[in-house]
């Protein structure tokens, strides 16, 4: 059987220089990611394109999904969320694209990449950190003072809120992560499974075509969960977004 | 094959490798990543900042085309269908508001013409009753004189007709006395005889 994980196995594309002892060579992960921001590019090209006021179905998906991402900033955020609007509808459509393109098969996961989802929730983060700063200035560390806690536990409190707050660019890496990478093994181990057992004869057939409809189910779930994971992280990337806009009414 | 994989340090930096030809390189560092590490290739930190990089920098010029660009398309045709859906409306209900004072002006108008079509029959109708009855008059009238004078001519006739009847009567009683008696009595005489009986 075929190595579930030489998916995600690295591989140079272009290679560059090292800069500062680092190697910035352009891979499949580098490469994939620049495909899916070049599809989201071509996609709104096209969506966008006309304008029309009554849309064609390109231009209709288009609207749905800005008015997806427009109506979670809105009713997450508030009438504020519009000037975050960009930012989470980017991360959206970015990831989505990632996630989407890794179904087709023999195309790479960017996704899949820990590199990847890490640096995504870390960005998260900064932009959370950054936003908090410029609109609460130090008013920013109320955000782990939660009014209304009795003095005596507040320091536990405070500790935990901390804590809670440090592990969410790892949650936020750790749940793409693990969804993109368990859903691509398990698709390859039951594809793998179809041809081993394809070999071994007239049971084998039988076995084979049953796990061949466990695949095509798994494959469906896979594509949802391929757009549930970038909505996921749009909302929690709103949620963070919205614990330091409307710090004060925290 | 071994000298050509990327050797990883702790701090994640890469060691330089002797130059191989590109595609050499990607074959064998996949195997030398294959062979050589038993754990996840994510795991692997020396690639980690190529794709950070790359991964930064497609973010970033993402996000100015989609914010600078498409989405503000987009949003454009969502606002501009909402103003246009809005302003149809707008002017669906001024046209409807329109029909409906056009509709309550004809309807006085009808009302204004229905009242003054039966004033106005009802005037003809009077008129035609005056007349008629001014007329009846007269034709009456007339009617009374021609039966008056009829009556007159009927009355004048029997009058006439009663004196010839005298005179009549007159000289055949003047006959019958002259053959009885032989003798012709006076004209006086016979009219006064003739007056008693007839009275």
């Amino acid at each position: 059987m075929a190595d579930p994980m030489h998916q995600f196995e690295i591989q140079q594309v272009l290679e560059l220089p090292a800069v500062a002892g680092f190697d910035l060579s352009i891979t499949n992960s580098a490469l994939w990611m620049i495909i899916a921001a070049a599809s989201v590019t071509l996609f709104f090209a096209a969506a966008s394109a006309k304008a029309a006021v009554v849309p064609g179905r390109l231009q209709s998906v288009g609207e749905m999904l800005y008015e997806l991402i427009h109506n979670l900033t809105d009713s997450i955020i508030g009438h504020e969320g519009k000037k975050y609007f960009p930012f989470v509808f980017t991360l959206f459509a970015f990831i989505l694209a990632m996630n989407l393109l890794g179904m087709v098969p023999y195309f790479f996961t960017s996704t899949s990449q820990l590199a990847v989802t890490a640096t995504l929730g870390v960005l998260v983060i900064a932009v959370v950190i950054a936003v908090g700063f410029a609109r609460n200035g130090l008013g920013f560390f109320k955000l782990f003072v939660p009014s209304g806690v009795p003095f005596f536990v507040l320091p536990l409190v405070v500790v935990i809120e901390i804590i809670s707050f440090l592990v969410r660019p790892v949650t936020l890496a750790l749940r793409l992560f693990g969804n993109m990478v368990g859903g691509h093994v398990v698709l390859k181990v039951f594809g793998g499974f179809v041809v081993s057992l394809g070999a071994l004869g007239a049971l084998g057939v039988v076995g084979a075509l049953v796990t061949l409809t466990g695949t095509v189910a798994i494959t469906a779930l896979e594509f949802m969960v391929a757009f549930l994971q970038a909505f996921v992280f749009a909302v929690l990337a709103c949620v963070y977004l919205n614990d330091v806009v409307n710090l004060h009414s925290h | 094959m071994a000298q050509t994989t990327p050797e990883l340090e702790p701090g994640g930096a890469i060691v330089e490798t002797p130059p191989t030809t590109a595609s050499h390189d990607l074959h064998e560092s996949t195997e030398a990543a294959e062979h050589g590490s038993s754990g996840l290739t994510q795991f692997e930190f020396g690639y980690w900042p190529g794709q950070i990089f790359w991964l930064l920098i497609v973010f970033a010029v993402l996000y100015v085309i989609l914010s600078k660009l498409f989405l503000p398309r987009v949003g454009g045709a969502i606002e501009a269908r909402a103003a246009k859906i809005e302003g149809d409306l707008a002017d669906a209900r001024v046209a409807r508001d329109e029909a409906e004072r056009q509709s309550a002006e004809a309807a006085a108008e009808l009302a204004q013409a229905r009242a003054r079509a039966q004033k106005t029959a009802a005037d003809a109708k009077a008129a035609a009753k005056a007349e008629a009855e001014t007329r009846n008059a007269a034709e009456e009238a007339k009617l009374n004189e021609r039966l008056a004078a009829a009556e007159a001519g009927i009355q004048a006739g029997r009058e006439k007709a009663m004196s010839n009847v005298r005179s009549l009567a007159a000289e055949t009683a003047e006959a019958i006395v002259e053959k009885l008696s032989g003798q012709a009595p006076t004209r006086a005489e016979v009219d006064a005889a003739v007056a008693r009986n007839a009275a």
